[in-house]
């Protein structure tokens, strides 16, 4: 589904990603993984056209998203996430996920995505018109998720979704992810979380200054003593 | 109280109704594009002259010309923002407002210039038949073309706020303003909302400046000023409300009215200036600003 080759990204002539190739199969779920400083959020970024490719690739069902603005990534399926606080906190909880099927291909049918959103995520649906500001970390998480799904993602891409999230709360977010691929949407993910995240991916990518350090399924990675010992020392 | 007092009163909030009126679209293009145009003056005189002429030329009505002057003015708004300001908000966010300060300035020179070759240096206002005409209460005298400004500050107010509460572009503009990478990865083509949000405004300066032509005067050199009363209206009023912005132009207005008539003409700005400082030293955020904005 999307297929990511070589990919080279830089602030300026500090280059931060350094030929990172990863595949996303469809209805599954992947995981890259790193420490922090790894080069994982720009990863995403430059996937998404908010930051200039250098090189490489980076197909999504056979044709290139380089170059391609953000908004029409998102009208074509490639929907993410960023890391923390993704919805709009001016903007009520409703308004957040109108806004959410802003693109003409989600618009058609955004009354009944509400209804399936508010039906995965009861919460949100009690807070309607609460304005997104006054939620706290786990329903601000809900409705970022929520609001991407207003957008009917092929492909959901999500940035450290557990960030500043209590362990429950993340088992919780992590159950819906798996929900979303049973739903027949592909899922990328970047974490820190090792243990937990290697629990739903069906597969994962570790990524070390900015290239893949190793690469496999979660009981491959979990054997891997590489990545035992990189993550111990932490 | 004195009669002079009562008439600056109305006088005050008349004129405040004006620095309402001229900063809202200064905070809308800051709220969204983050740049500072302080051509937005400029663009007030340009729309004052094209109310004027119309006028004198084709013998239009100011409040009949004021839509053209409105669709006109957003066209050029959209050149200004395709030739100029698509640069500005290129950059980074915290450079755009130096970066749009550099330009608008250039922009000031070049637009003042420009009237002076074209409209000559001379101060003009319309005259029409019911320029003179005024409601007086007691003996307070209500201009009505004055009146007739501060009647279009509110509700240009009321329908921008109508736009961003009520219609999807309003949201998309809110989003926009709030974060645009969060915005554009939501699907909203941020290029597009910062050309209209930026085109909205530049019309907006115009309306104003049909007003000022028709209360007021207008000569090519009055746009730095009108960009001043904006500014500290936007900053006393704190970005998030739009009646809030007008609400600040009368507080404004009102003040350095009184301030003339209790302390002496010559200090109707220092007097505006200090209790500027003061609320501010009080209210960052201006009065009605969210503590993010």
């Amino acid at each position: 589904m999307l297929e990511v080759e070589g990919l080279e990204v830089a602030y300026g002539d500090l280059q931060v990603v350094w030929g990172v190739s990863f595949e996303v199969p469809k209805d599954s779920i992947v995981a890259i993984l790193g420490p922090n400083g790894a080069g994982k959020t720009t990863t995403l970024l430059a996937l998404m056209g908010l930051l200039p490719v250098k090189a490489g690739s980076a197909d999504f069902k056979g044709e290139s998203l380089v170059g391609l603005p953000t908004h029409k990534m998102v009208d074509r399926g490639v929907v993410m996430i960023p890391e923390e606080r993704a919805a709009f906190s001016t903007l009520t909880v409703a308004e957040n996920l109108e806004l959410g099927a802003y693109t003409p291909r989600a618009r058609a049918g955004r009354g009944e995505t509400m209804e399936e959103v508010y039906q995965i995520f009861p919460r949100l649906a009690e807070r309607r018109k609460q304005s997104a500001g006054t939620l706290s970390g786990g329903e601000r998480q809900m409705l970022a998720i929520g609001k991407a799904l207003m957008a009917l993602p092929e492909l959901l891409i999500l940035d450290e979704p557990s960030l500043g999230l209590a362990p429950i709360i993340v088992e919780n977010i992590f159950g819906v992810i798996r929900d979303i691929r049973d739903r027949g949407v592909s899922v990328l993910m970047v974490e820190q979380h090792l243990e937990m995240t290697l629990e739903v991916a069906d597969y994962a990518y570790i990524l070390e200054m900015g290239s893949i350090a190793t690469q496999g399924t979660g009981p491959e990675l979990e054997a891997d003593a590489r990545v035992q010992e990189a993550y111990l020392s932490l | 109280m004195s009669q002079l007092v009562l008439q600056s009163i109305v006088s005050g909030v008349l004129l405040g109704g004006m620095y309402g009126l001229v900063a809202l679209g200064l905070a809308l293009a800051f709220g969204v594009l983050k740049v500072l145009n302080v051509a937005h003056g400029e663009l007030l005189m340009l729309g004052g002259y094209a109310s004027f002429f119309a006028f004198t030329i084709w013998g239009l009505d100011p409040f009949v010309s004021l839509p053209l002057v409105f669709i006109v003015m957003f066209g050029f708004g959209v050149l200004l923002y395709l030739g100029l300001f698509r640069f500005v908000t290129r950059t980074e966010i915290h450079t755009r407002i130096k970066n749009s300060l550099l330009v608008s300035f250039g922009l000031v020179l070049v637009l003042q210039a420009l009237a002076v070759r074209f409209f000559t240096a001379d101060e003009r206002t319309i005259s029409t038949v019911y320029s003179l005409e005024a409601f007086t209460i007691g003996t307070v005298r209500i201009p009505m073309v004055r009146l007739a400004g501060l009647v279009v500050a509110i509700v240009a107010a009321l329908a921008l706020e109508w736009v961003l509460s009520r219609t999807r572009f309003g949201k998309a503009l809110r989003a926009t303003s709030e974060d645009w990478t969060r915005a554009a990865l939501t699907g909203i083509d941020v290029r597009r909302v910062y050309l209209v949000a930026f085109a909205i405004s530049a019309a907006l300066a115009a309306i104003a400046g049909s007003m000022v032509s028709l209360g007021y005067s207008v000569s090519p050199s009055i746009g730095l000023g009108w960009t001043l009363k904006a500014l500290i209206v936007v900053v006393l009023a704190g970005l998030g409300s739009m009646r809030g912005i007008v609400v600040a132009g009368v507080f404004l207005g009102l003040v350095e009215s009184l301030a003339s008539v209790w302390i002496g003409g010559q200090y109707r700005e220092v007097a505006a200036l200090v209790l500027f400082l003061i609320i501010l030293s009080f209210r960052p955020h201006g009065f009605f600003g969210r503590a993010h904005a």
